[in-house]
């Protein structure tokens, strides 16, 4: 390679790796990632439903029941051995409650006498709530609740309706002569646990939920390093111009080559930073690590396919915006002037990733497979696509030489744009002057 | 004599703005070469297309006897008017790399620095980033960017302008060591006084196109009859020996970065 080139990709590099900025994006962002995890893990663990609930059952039909409901073991806990491991995987981890019911003794007589003695223990906090069940409970279906709010508590009222509606139905059932443990058995929920139609699986559907989720962590990473650095690219070109060092610079080497150089330095400042997240993300598959992120067997393996493809569609992605940034930045003077042209690429991207949705659920479907050969959105849609159900190789090749052929387009373009445009201070081009510009440059 | 650079027929046009009109014009080798002209005379899009920066729309540019090309940009120095430096690179750094993409290794061109960094008084500051020079510093370093590569052509557009009194001595100096070891120097300026004092040739351009070229005694001649000539001078001191002189006198040595800072 032409050792100018290296001198310039050399001198991107370093000066991109020595600031603060980099450091700090390299361990914030994979830091805000994991602390969403925690906080989520975290959230799931807190007691979401706790207090001491009196019960006023003038029914006289609910309160044995409802203890008895809330006492039972869950079913996560039994049946978890037998389980296959999908389902499992799919089912919300129960939620945590501490609740402690307690019965009031009372008739519809007392009871009005007893309000007051009630309210007072809610307001002073010695009980969560109270709930009254009237005689007619059955029919009527609606429990009174008191507590200091209307508004609080809802997952806690959300817990005790649930548990009170099981009840009760068993109760109805009875009523009508059915054994409850019939009712138990017959309200069991049919999962869905999908496999691949192959007579031995591939080890990545054995992870399917877990796949999924990289997938869409590595489809994010794809469109928010090409926003981050697209932005890098168009700083640099107008930094260059504000520090007039450009003209220094393309006395000495090629605008193609300078461009090239920065493109590709970045490029390289992408993939450290990558590297530095493999070797977190490593640490984070240790066994401790994945016991707190409530992994209990371990964090599964991602599918070297997707890591493969999204180094690809990365790599092929970033140079396609970021000689389009460069053209963008190229005939301005400060990112200002730039920042209505900038609109361009960044909405391009914006729509590009609002598309997954197409790769996820009809990955074969047309829209899917056309946005996975335009080369603006391909790299974010072809990713995905393979991430979820390989296509065929030649809709891969297609996709990459289409790609090819658009950056060819792109830096050919932006060179010519970039030639011209670095030179030019002052007055901000119009539109029709930078067409001028591609026309005459050579 | 050889031709260190000749123009043939150069013209540039920027839409309907004609920059350069059918320009004829030999630089020999070894001489001080003044090109001259007011503001928007067609200097600097002359100097960039010898640079081959720009590209003219019609007409030939030889440099050292060869069309331009990536070699001859590393033989020679450029200093353009619009001239910078990365302001988050240390010095040192800055120079290796302005180095390396003129094809010099880092050695060779640490070594050839190292006599410079010296007589600048630039030593003290290399590992310093170059947002953190004075003014004059950063002039300095831009100037030993432009020669680090040990040029045989030197061309600099409008070198002058904006410089401190100290470096344009430097600089003056330092052209006229440079012309004696029989290397080329074109440079631009509009400041006639320069032109006047350094340059062994010059070429008036106005508008597009030139007006005068050849040796400046041979143009004071054509004019001899037809412009008054100025009342003679008292010879006095020029200001900028004196200034020297009261910077000598001083005893004072140039600040160090401590001092600065």
């Amino acid at each position: 390679m032409n050792p100018k080139l290296i001198a310039i990709i050399k001198r991107e590099y370093l000066q991109q790796i020595r600031t603060k900025a980099f450091w700090i994006s390299t361990f914030l962002i994979p830091s805000i990632g994991l602390g969403m995890v925690f906080l989520q893990v975290a959230m799931s663990k807190t007691l979401v439903a706790k207090g001491k609930i009196g019960v006023v059952d003038l029914s006289g039909r609910l309160y044995d029941g409802l203890v008895a409901e809330y006492n039972k073991p869950t079913k996560d806990s039994t049946e978890k051995e037998k389980q296959p491991r999908l389902t499992q995987e799919k089912q919300k981890p129960p939620l945590a409650t501490r609740m402690e019911f307690f019965k009031i003794e009372a008739t519809k007589e007392s009871l009005p006498g007893l309000r007051k003695k009630l309210n007072d223990d809610v307001q002073k906090e010695q009980i969560k709530a109270y709930i009254v069940l009237d005689e007619n409970i059955l029919e009527n279906g609606v429990a009174e609740w008191r507590a200091q709010s209307v508004k609080a508590d809802l997952v806690l009222r959300e817990t005790v309706a649930n548990l009170l509606s099981r009840v009760a139905t068993k109760e109805r059932l009875k009523d009508r002569g059915v054994d409850p443990e019939i009712y138990e058995k017959a309200r069991m929920r049919i999962e869905i646990d999908p496999h691949e139609a192959k007579e031995v699986e591939t080890e990545s559907s054995k992870n399917a939920g877990f796949n999924l989720a990289v997938s869409g962590v590595f489809f994010f990473l794809i469109y928010i390093s090409i926003f981050v650095y697209g932005a890098f690219i168009m700083r640099g070109v107008l930094e260059e111009k504000n520090n007039r060092i450009v003209e220094v610079l393309v006395s000495s080497v090629k605008p193609v080559h300078l461009m090239l150089g920065k493109i590709i330095g970045i490029g390289f400042v992408g993939l450290t930073q990558y590297a530095v997240w493999g070797v977190l993300a490593s640490f984070m598959s240790l066994p401790a690590f994945a016991a707190m992120m409530g992994m209990a067997d371990g964090v599964p393996s991602i599918p070297f396919l997707t890591i493969a493809a999204f180094v690809v569609f990365f790599l092929l992605g970033y140079f396609l915006y970021a000689a389009l940034y460069a053209a963008v930045a190229a005939p301005f003077n400060t990112e200002q002037e730039a920042q209505q042209f900038v609109m361009v690429p960044a909405m391009i991207l914006i729509l590009a990733s609002t598309t997954w949705f197409f790769a996820f659920n009809t990955p074969n479907g047309a829209v899917a497979v056309t946005l996975s050969f335009f080369p603006l959105t391909s790299p974010l849609l072809m990713f995905m696509r393979i991430s979820v159900q390989p296509p065929p190789f030649w809709q891969i090749g297609v996709s990459i030489v289409l790609l090819l052929l658009a950056i060819w387009g792109m830096a050919w373009l932006a060179g010519r744009i970039y030639r011209v445009g670095i030179l030019m201070y002052g007055k901000k081009p119009t539109v029709p002057e930078i067409f001028r510009w591609i026309r005459e440059a050579d | 004599m050889e031709a260190a650079i000749s123009l043939s027929g150069v013209t540039k046009t920027f839409g309907k703005f004609t920059a350069v009109s059918s320009l004829e014009l030999t630089v020999p080798k070894g001489l001080t070469f003044g090109l001259l002209g007011p503001n928007g005379a067609g200097k600097t899009t002359t100097i960039r297309m010898i640079m081959n920066i720009t590209k003219p729309d019609s007409g030939s540019i030889r440099v050292l006897g060869q069309e331009m090309n990536e070699e001859l940009q590393q033989r020679i120095g450029y200093l353009p008017e619009e001239r910078g430096l990365y302001r988050k690179m240390k010095v040192v750094d800055q120079l290796l790399f302005l180095a390396e993409i003129k094809g010099v290794d880092r050695d060779t061109a640490m070594r050839r620095l190292g006599p410079w960094l010296d007589s600048m008084d630039l030593r003290p500051w290399i590992n310093k980033k170059t947002e953190e020079l004075s003014k004059g510093m950063q002039q300095k370093v831009q100037f030993l960017g432009t020669i680090v590569h040990d040029p045989e052509i030197l061309i600099l557009d409008e070198p002058f302008s904006g410089l401190d009194p100290i470096n344009v001595i430097l600089i003056k100096d330092f052209l006229s060591e440079f012309k004696k070891q029989g290397k080329t120097i074109v440079f631009s300026t509009h400041v006639m006084e320069y032109a006047e004092k350094l340059c062994d040739r010059i070429a008036l351009l106005y508008r597009s196109k030139k007006l005068l070229d050849g040796t400046v005694r041979e143009i004071k001649n054509l004019y001899r009859d037809r412009v008054p000539l100025p009342p003679p001078v008292e010879p006095e001191p020029e200001l900028e020996k004196i200034f020297i002189k009261a910077v000598e006198e001083s005893g004072l040595t140039a600040p160090s970065p401590e001092e600065l800072r």
